[in-house]
């Protein structure tokens, strides 16, 4: 995938984590009631709108986050060997994280 | 492709993590990209965080009501109001950045008529509406939310 590309959907994920978090601080977190309660807790979780959120927000953020400490390594003039080898680390880390993370909403649903 | 790839020489980057914070005289915008750098290591480090606690969900109410208790207090109540200026920050910050390399403030190209303004002095009073923006939502977060105890 070209650079380009890879830039252009750090922007994608960005808006829409902007957006989903924002929803998921206002509903979870800011509104009335105790968002942490495990009755709360466990009555969103069987809800699959927010699973979807959920996933949603997992997906663009692990990206986001994966993307951005790529950019950071890069700057630092590695050689295109240990280019290749962060890529697949970075890769690799994003979907074992994605794996563990997703399962805890599936889990509960 | 492959052949071009394996010819690229990366420039040295002789600066590293120090070029951050200081190479000589740095504008305002060169800091805000040091503070997105932090912020968003901030935000990945309470990713990480939010991600263990909500782990404790699967062993259980008696565990989810244990990792709640430790997380109630007060160095944990300072932690999520940092957690959010760094949002704040960073979101706000990061649309600045993709406006500017998407275009859209550039403005429109001038002659070069002394005394010269740069692409980035022009596009100063965005930085002070951020910055004034930042603020306003950081006091409001630390009114509304934490002072008040909401």
């Amino acid at each position: 995938m070209r650079e380009s590309h890879l830039k252009i959907l750090q922007y994608i994920t960005a808006t829409g984590i902007f957006f989903l978090v924002g929803l998921h601080l206002i509903v979870s977190h800011l509104s009335s009631g105790e968002p942490t309660d495990w009755t709360s807790v466990a009555q969103r979780a069987t809800s699959a709108g927010w699973l979807a959120a959920y996933i949603l927000i997992l997906l663009f953020g692990i990206y986001h986050g994966m993307h951005g400490i790529r950019g950071l390594i890069l700057e630092l003039s590695l050689p295109n060997r240990a280019v290749k080898i962060m890529n697949w680390t970075i890769l690799f880390i994003g979907i074992a994280v994605f794996g563990y993370a997703v399962y805890i909403p599936i889990q509960a649903f | 492709m492959e052949a071009a790839s394996k010819e690229k020489v990366p420039l040295p980057n002789r600066l590293g993590i120090k070029g951050w914070a200081w190479a000589g005289r740095y504008k305002i915008e060169r800091y805000l990209y040091t503070l997105h750098r932090l912020t968003g290591f901030g935000l990945l480090a309470y990713v990480a965080l939010h991600l263990v606690a909500n782990g404790s969900r699967l062993w259980g109410q008696g565990s989810w009501e244990s990792t709640m208790n430790f997380l109630s207090n007060p160095g944990f109540k300072v932690g999520e109001y940092l957690v959010m200026v760094a949002f704040i920050i960073h979101a706000l910050n990061g649309g600045r950045l993709m406006l500017q390399h998407l275009g859209f403030t550039l403005g429109k190209p001038k002659p070069p008529v002394y005394p010269y303004v740069d692409s980035m002095r022009r596009r100063r009073p965005l930085v002070w509406v951020l910055l004034a923006l930042i603020t306003a939502l950081a006091i409001y977060v630390l009114v509304e939310f934490v002072i008040s105890g909401d």
